[in-house]
């Protein structure tokens, strides 16, 4: 099995030290969430794996093959990225803006080839935006936003999937169906999944394992029921929780306590 | 009688592109509701129902079907327009030659046709020696700063960047100027070197004003034009100061170039030929580049594209072409900014139809304007870069009011 591996990762803006020293691995199929205080360095180390901000040492692989070393074309073939949303490319249509995923099979021309329309179509049919297809980014509600960039970076067809807070600015409805459109397609196309969240109750229902960071250095690191624990959250968080662990049918769940 | 036609066609291709504007906001929005009258009758109450169900708006049928030609064969449209304006641009002038017999003279040059010629001889030496130099000349000048404009927006992601405004155009002048300066051309081989020199005056200009524009990430649209501004007009003062300083013959060409008049004879037009050759392929290939760049730069990345490579590649190829236009028609604005607006607005934002529609469209606006200049005072010529700067001065400022909800954009 292909394993999404991150050795010894460490990044600095200019003499700051942002990650340090992080490694974990992620399986197929499998949903490692990323969580910690806000600075933690949860984008950061996003963007460091996936080549935007430059990495100080450590490795960045994917089965084995050192991914630190791959042009952006071709990382773009092993690893995707969903964005948070952002009032960008209003102007675009959103079966543009899907096609764009396949940036990194296009040649100079960006001409669509039979192969990459029918990625394209998959991706639109797998996150249920085929409606939207002719509809501008500008006209679209937060949710379906979120979907047209998880199509997108679906269509270029990679084993790792990045997402960094996708759920923000999102409703209720909004967040728990992405999650779980996210949590069935890391099953059904075997996806190795790293994802940035905020909100721990979808952690606890929806990862397989979790990261907790805090300072740029890795806390924690297991199943859900080892790192959300009291003591590991009043570290990182500063403020006192409680985990309720009885309640038929859910996960544990977290219940922050008055300050 | 002509300039009431003429009128009447301004208007309706005015109506046509706010039509053809307007068929994309019209999907999106709900129809538009009659007001309500608590006094109707009930009769009249079912038709306002109706009314209001009704989408979309009514609208004469013929006009539509003329709108929906428009949009969806944007090629045809741009080069029949193209090919109307050139011919049109040849007929009018001094002496009027009939369109008919300017395409007859036009055929007459393809050997192996033979048409008997029953036109003046100086007619077939004003087109050929005078007039169709001028016209293709105007036509390379207008795609190239529509070519380049379209490259600088997608690049800087902001719906005001244009040659002339964020002072490109002016700095590519001062490398022109400074090229004649220092060597006058004598021959054709002269003349390929002032767009040599023009290049390398953009390219610094772009360099400074992207480098003092630059917040953050980003480049915003007030840092932007104020860069512009003080670039541009530091580089043209210097225009200034060279010419003052230069011999009686350069100094009157020049006057002539700064306020965007165009050099004559088929010299300029073979010169800028190579350039603006390899300038289109670029600027092609800029395209899908120039989509996946609008999401970020960062978004752009993670999508494959090597963004500081893909960057330095649009900034060469938009003051490539840039350089062609100034070199032998001086500074012209405002063409690089309306062209790809207007194509954006009726044909939407993908670079790829984007770049060589504002191409087409750009060789067609400039064209149209050049032909303005010459009529409006004739026979006083005007130099080109008026009209544009009359006609887009307005366009500018509209823009500038509704960038804050830019809908195409």
């Amino acid at each position: 099995m292909n394993h999404f591996t991150i050795s010894d990762l460490s990044v600095a803006y200019q003499t700051v030290q942002v990650l340090d020293r992080i490694s974990l691995q992620v399986a197929p199929g499998e949903i490692l969430a990323l969580i910690g205080p806000n600075g933690a360095g949860k984008s950061t180390l996003v963007r460091a794996v996936s080549g935007v901000v430059k990495i100080k040492q450590g490795i960045v692989s994917y089965g084995g093959c050192d991914m630190t070393q791959l042009s952006p074309p071709e990382r773009a073939r092993i690893l995707g990225v969903v964005p948070q949303a952002q009032p960008v490319g209003g102007a675009f249509t959103v079966e543009q803006t899907v096609l764009l995923g396949r940036t990194a099979y296009m040649n100079w021309l960006g001409q669509a080839s039979p192969a990459d329309l029918e990625a394209v179509h998959w991706a639109m049919e797998k996150t249920r935006i085929e409606h939207l297809a002719q509809r501008r980014n500008a006209e679209l509600s937060g949710g379906e936003q979120q979907r047209v960039l998880l199509a997108r970076a679906l269509a270029q067809k990679t084993a790792v999937l990045l997402l960094d807070e996708p759920t923000n600015h999102l409703d209720l409805r909004h967040q728990v169906n992405f999650l779980s459109l996210v949590k069935d397609l890391a099953q059904q196309e075997n996806l190795a999944v790293m994802m940035a969240l905020h909100d721990l109750n979808q952690v606890s229902m929806y990862a397989d394992r979790v990261a907790l960071l805090v300072d740029g250095c890795l806390l924690a690191l297991g199943s859900p029921a080892e790192v959300l624990t009291e003591k590991n959250l009043h570290t990182a968080y500063q403020t006192r929780v409680q985990i309720l662990s009885d309640i038929d049918g859910y996960p544990p769940l977290i219940l922050p306590r008055r300050a | 009688m002509l300039t009431r036609s003429g009128e009447q066609a301004a208007v309706s291709i005015f109506l046509l592109i706010v039509a053809c504007s307007r068929l994309h906001a019209n999907k999106a929005r709900t129809p538009t509701s009659v007001p309500f009258d608590p006094n109707l009758e009930e009769g009249l109450m079912e038709s306002w129902h109706e009314n209001r169900a009704r989408k979309p708006p009514p609208r004469s049928r013929r006009f539509f079907i003329i709108v929906k030609f428009i949009r969806s064969r944007p090629f045809f449209v741009n080069t029949a327009a193209l090919l109307f304006a050139l011919i049109f641009s040849i007929a009018l002038g001094a002496v009027y030659i009939s369109p008919n017999n300017v395409l007859r003279i036009l055929v007459e040059q393809i050997p192996g046709l033979d048409i008997l010629p029953d036109w003046p001889d100086a007619f077939a030496t004003i087109i050929l020696r005078v007039r169709l130099p001028h016209s293709v000349l105007i036509m390379i000048t207008g795609a190239a700063l529509a070519g380049s404009g379209a490259a600088y927006q997608g690049l800087f992601r902001n719906p005001l960047a244009d040659p002339y405004v964020i002072g490109v155009a002016s700095g590519a002048g001062l490398g022109a100027v400074a090229a004649m300066a220092l060597h006058w051309p004598e021959n054709l081989l002269g003349y390929y070197w002032i767009p040599v020199g023009a290049f390398i005056g953009a390219l610094l200009t772009i360099l400074v004003v992207y480098s003092l524009a630059r917040v953050g990430g980003l480049v915003p649209l007030t840092t932007l034009i104020l860069a512009g501004v003080a670039v541009g007009t530091f580089t043209s003062s210097l225009t200034s100061f060279l010419m003052l300083n230069s011999d009686d013959r350069i100094h009157r060409a020049l006057s002539f170039l700064l306020g965007g008049g165009t050099m004559s004879g088929w010299q300029p037009v073979l010169a800028s030929l190579p350039y603006m050759a390899l300038g289109v392929i670029l600027l092609i290939l800029c395209g899908h580049r120039l989509n996946v760049l609008q999401f970020g730069e960062e978004q752009a990345q993670q999508l494959g594209v090597s963004v500081e490579r893909t960057k330095i590649l649009i900034i060469v190829t938009a003051s490539l072409t840039t350089a062609v236009a100034v070199s032998f028609s001086g500074v012209i604005g405002f063409i690089g900014l309306i062209v790809p607006h207007l194509v954006r607005m009726i044909w939407g934002a993908d670079y790829r139809r984007l770049i060589p529609l504002s191409i087409l469209g750009g060789s067609t606006a400039l064209l149209l304007a050049d032909v303005l200049a010459r009529i409006v005072l004739a026979p006083q010529i005007l130099p080109v870069g008026i009209v544009t700067a009359l006609a887009g001065t307005p366009f500018f400022l509209w823009i500038l009011r509704r960038a804050k909800s830019e809908v195409f954009w």
